[in-house]
C-alpha cells in the first residue's frame, strides 16, 4: 500500500513518514502543493494524507484539481483548521476524511486503514479471501488461524492482492504500490516476491496471467 | 429621583431648545408689551393734557373782567360735559392776589363742578405760564388739571388782579383707554406668545426628527438588524453618521482581524503540538508521559480559547440570516463521509425548507456540527434530526440511539473541558462550545433522554424571518 504524505512542517512530515513506514506502508512525501498535485496526478497511491495550509498551492485546490481530473484516490485531510465550516468545505472539495491537529498517530493510522479498505469496497477491518485473513489493524495475514511470517515487501504485495482479490493486478501496478517514487524499481523483484509468497501460501492461490499480471483466487 | 429627572431635563436637547426659545420669546414679548403699554399711556396722557389745554385756551379766550373787576365769560364753553354735574370735565377760575396768594377760589366754575370747589394749591405761577397738577376731585375721583394765570392790566379797580384759570378732567379719561389698550395688547401678545410657543414645539419636533431616526437606526445596529446606520440624514448629521459608520466598519475589521489572528495563533500552535505529541508518543519514560500530558492540556486550552475567540467575535449576526437546510445538508454529507466506517443512518425527520437562523453561517455550522458529530460518535446505528420553528425561535433536536448520558453526566458535559468518556476521540469541548455559542445568540442547549434511548440534544436558537 502506497501513501502520499503532503505536509509542509518538516518534523511532522518526517514523523508521519516514519510512522507510516513502521505501519507497513510505502510512503512518498512532499512539502508543497504543486509537487503534491503532480505526484498525485501521475502516480498511483492508495491514499493521501493532505495538509491544507501548503506553500505554492493550497491543499483544497490540490484536492479539487485531482477530483476534477478524475483521481479518486482516498484523501485524508490533516489540518489545524478544525471549524465545521472548514470540514464541510474540505469534504465537499472531495476529501474522504478529515482529521484535525493535534492528532494521535493511532487515529490517523486507523482512519487511513479504513479509507483504503472502503476504497476497495471492504467494510470490515478484517478482509477475508478464501483461507486468507488480512487484519489491516495490525498488518498480519493469517492462514487457517496461523500468522504468516512475511517480510515488509511480501506483506505489501500480498495485502494489495487481498484488497483487490479476484481482480487482475498488473506487475507495474504492484510495483507502483509497493515502492516509493524514488526507489530503483526492478520488475524482476516482483516476481521474486510472488515466488516467495507462493511458497508460504496454500498452493494455487496466486494465479499468473501471462503477459498481464497476477490474480489472487479465493480457492485454488 | 428628582436629581435624575433634572439631569435628564438638562441633558435633553428638546428641553434645552424649548426652554431657551420659550424664555427668549417670553422675555421679548414682555419687554415689547411693557414698552407699548408705556408708550400708549404716555400718548394718551399727552392727548389728555392737550385736550385740557385746548379747553384752557378756549376758557382763556372767553374770559373777561368787567369794570367792577368781576370775572365773566364772554361766551360759554362748548363741551357739553361742562354743564353736566360731575361729568368728569371741569373748569374753575380763582381770584389771586398780586403776590399769587389765593383771594377767592371758584369765582367762576363750570356747571359740572356743581357745588364743589377745586382746592388747587398755590404755587409760584408766573403770568401766562401753564402748570399741570393732580388732585382729588369731586365724587372721589382723581383729576388731572392745567392752570394758567392771567392778569388784566386794564381793570381800574384791580390793583393787582390776577386770575387763575383751571381746567381739570377725571383721570379715568386716561385710565380707561389705557386699560382697554392694555387688555387688548396683553391678549394679543399672549396669543402671539402661545403661537410662537406652539411653533417652537413643532419646530423642535420637526428639527429633532432626524435625531429620532438616527436613534432608531442605531437601535437596528445594536439589535443586529443592520450593519451600519442606514437612511438619509440632514447635512449637519451626515458627518456624524459617516464617522459612526466608519467606526463600525473599523470595529468590524478589528474584530475580524483579532479573530483571524487568534485563529492563526491557535492553528500555528497545533502543528508543533502534533510534532511534540508524536515525538513523546509510544515511549514509556517519565518525561515523555509528562510531555504527552502537557500537550493534551495545551491542546484543550488552544481549542477552548480558539472557540471562545470565534464565539466572542460572533457579531450576533449583524443582519445575518442563514438558511438551515443547506447547512444541515452540508453537515450530513460531511458526517456520512467522516463516519463512513460505521453503518449509521442519519435521518432528517422534520425540516421545513424556509427555516432560517438569525446569525452567521459559521456559528450555526459550528453548533450543529459539534452536536451531530457527537451524536454520530455515540450512536449505535441511528441519528435523527428535526428542526421546527416555534414563534421567535428555532428548535433543533438531534437524537441518537447510543448509550446516552446519566443526569449527572448531562450536567457535567456542558461544563468546560469535561469529557463524558475518555475513550472517544475529541477534546470533550464540543457541547460546551455549542452551549457557549448558543448562549451568545440568546439561545440554549438542553440535554435529555432521547426516545431512541440515547441522548437528545435540543438547540434553541433565534429564528430569522
Amino acid at each position: 500500500m502506497r501513501i502520499l504524505v503532503v505536509e509542509d512542517e518538516p518534523t511532522l512530515n518526517a514523523q508521519l513518514v516514519s510512522s507510516l513506514r513502521v505501519a507497513g506502508y510505502v510512503v512518498d512525501s512532499t512539502d508543497n502543493g504543486v509537487d503534491a498535485h503532480f505526484m498525485g496526478d501521475s502516480e498511483a497511491f492508495d491514499a493521501v494524507v493532505l495538509d491544507l495550509g501548503l506553500p505554492r498551492m493550497d491543499g483544497l485546490t490540490v484536492l479539487r484539481k485531482w477530483r476534477a481530473g478524475g483521481r479518486a484516490t482516498p484523501v485524508l485531510i490533516l489540518t489545524a483548521r478544525d471549524g465545521w465550516h472548514e470540514k464541510v468545505t474540505g469534504i465537499d472539495a472531495g476529501a474522504d476524511d478529515y482529521l484535525t491537529k493535534p492528532f494521535h498517530m493511532e487515529e490517523l493510522l486507523a482512519r487511513l486503514r479504513a479509507l483504503i479498505r472502503r476504497a476497495g469496497g471492504h467494510a470490515s477491518a478484517e478482509i477475508v479471501c478464501g483461507p486468507l485473513l488480512l487484519d489491516t489493524r495490525n498488518g498480519r495475514v493469517m492462514v487457517g488461524g496461523q500468522v504468516l511470517a512475511l517480510t515488509g515487501h511480501e506483506y505489501r504485495v500480498l495485502a494489495y492482492l487481498i484488497h483487490h482479490a479476484g481482480e487482475l493486478v498488473s506487475r507495474s501496478e504492484l510495483i507502483e504500490h509497493i515502492y516509493a517514487q524514488d526507489f530503483d524499481r526492478d520488475s524482476n523483484t516482483v516476481e521474486v516476491f510472488i515466488a516467495r509468497l507462493r511458497k508460504k501460501l496454500p498452493p494455487g492461490l496466486i494465479e499468473t496471467v501471462r503477459g498481464l499480471g497476477y490474480r489472487l483466487l479465493e480457492r485454488p | 429621583m428628582k436629581i435624575a429627572r433634572v439631569a435628564a431635563l438638562r441633558g435633553s436637547l428638546r428641553v434645552r431648545l424649548l426652554a431657551g426659545t420659550v424664555f427668549w420669546v417670553a422675555a421679548s414679548l414682555l419687554v415689547a408689551g411693557l414698552s407699548l403699554d408705556r408708550l400708549f399711556r404716555d400718548h394718551v396722557a399727552e392727548q389728555f393734557y392737550a385736550s385740557l389745554q385746548s379747553h384752557l385756551d378756549q376758557l382763556t379766550a372767553s374770559f373777561t373782567v368787567d369794570e367792577q373787576g368781576r370775572a365773566a365769560l364772554s361766551m360759554a364753553l362748548s363741551d357739553p360735559r361742562l354743564s353736566r354735574p360731575y361729568a368728569g370735565l371741569y373748569w374753575q377760575i380763582d381770584h389771586l392776589a398780586g403776590d399769587g396768594s389765593v383771594v377767592a377760589t371758584g369765582v367762576l366754575r363750570s356747571r359740572s363742578l356743581w357745588d364743589s370747589v377745586l382746592a388747587v394749591p398755590a404755587d409760584g405761577l408766573a403770568d401766562g405760564e401753564m402748570h399741570r397738577h393732580r388732585l382729588a376731585g369731586p365724587a372721589g375721583s382723581t383729576l388731572g388739571l392745567v392752570e394758567r394765570s392771567v392778569r388784566f392790566e386794564a381793570a381800574a379797580a384791580a390793583s393787582a388782579a390776577r386770575w387763575r384759570l383751571i381746567v381739570a378732567a377725571d383721570e379715568r379719561l386716561i385710565a380707561e383707554p389705557v386699560a382697554r389698550f392694555s387688555g387688548a395688547l396683553w391678549l394679543a401678545l399672549g396669543l402671539l406668545g402661545c403661537g410662537l410657543g406652539l411653533a417652537v414645539v413643532v419646530q423642535v419636533a420637526v428639527g429633532l426628527a432626524p435625531l429620532r431616526r438616527l436613534r432608531v437606526a442605531l437601535g437596528r445596529v445594536r439589535e443586529g438588524a443592520a450593519e451600519r446606520l442606514e437612511g438619509s440624514f440632514p447635512v449637519e448629521l451626515m458627518p456624524l453618521v459617516e464617522d459612526f459608520n466608519g467606526v463600525l466598519a473599523h470595529n468590524g475589521e478589528i474584530v475580524e482581524r483579532a479573530r483571524t489572528q487568534a485563529g492563526n495563533l491557535a492553528h500555528a500552535l497545533k502543528t508543533p503540538l502534533s510534532v511534540l505529541a508524536n515525538a513523546a508518543h509510544g515511549r514509556q519514560d517519565e518525561q515523555s508521559r509528562m510531555i504527552a500530558e502537557q500537550v493534551a492540556l495545551a491542546r484543550r486550552q488552544v481549542d477552548y480559547h480558539l472557540a471562545r475567540a470565534q464565539a466572542a467575535a460572533a457579531t450576533h449576526g449583524a443582519g445575518a440570516r442563514t438558511l438551515l437546510a443547506p447547512v444541515i445538508a452540508g453537515l450530513l454529507r460531511t458526517m456520512r463521509r467522516i463516519h463512513a466506517g460505521r453503518p449509521l443512518a442519519l435521518q432528517v425527520s422534520v425540516m421545513p425548507e424556509t427555516l432560517a437562523f438569525r446569525g452567521e453561517v459559521q456559528d450555526l455550522q459550528e453548533m450543529l456540527g459539534n452536536v451531530l458529530d457527537n451524536a454520530c460518535k455515540w450512536a449505535a446505528q441511528r441519528v435523527d434530526l428535526a428542526a421546527q420553528r416555534d414563534g421567535e425561535v428555532l428548535r433543533i433536536t438531534i437524537d441518537d440511539d447510543g448509550s446516552g448520558l446519566t443526569a449527572a453526566q448531562r450536567d457535567a458535559v456542558l461544563g468546560r473541558g469535561v469529557r463524558a468518556d475518555e475513550r472517544t476521540p475529541g477534546s470533550g469541548l464540543g457541547l460546551a462550545i455549542v452551549d457557549e455559542l448558543a448562549r451568545l445568540y440568546g439561545g440554549s442547549v438542553d440535554l435529555a433522554v432521547s426516545p431512541l434511548h440515547g441522548l437528545r440534544v435540543t438547540l434553541t436558537l433565534p429564528a430569522a424571518a
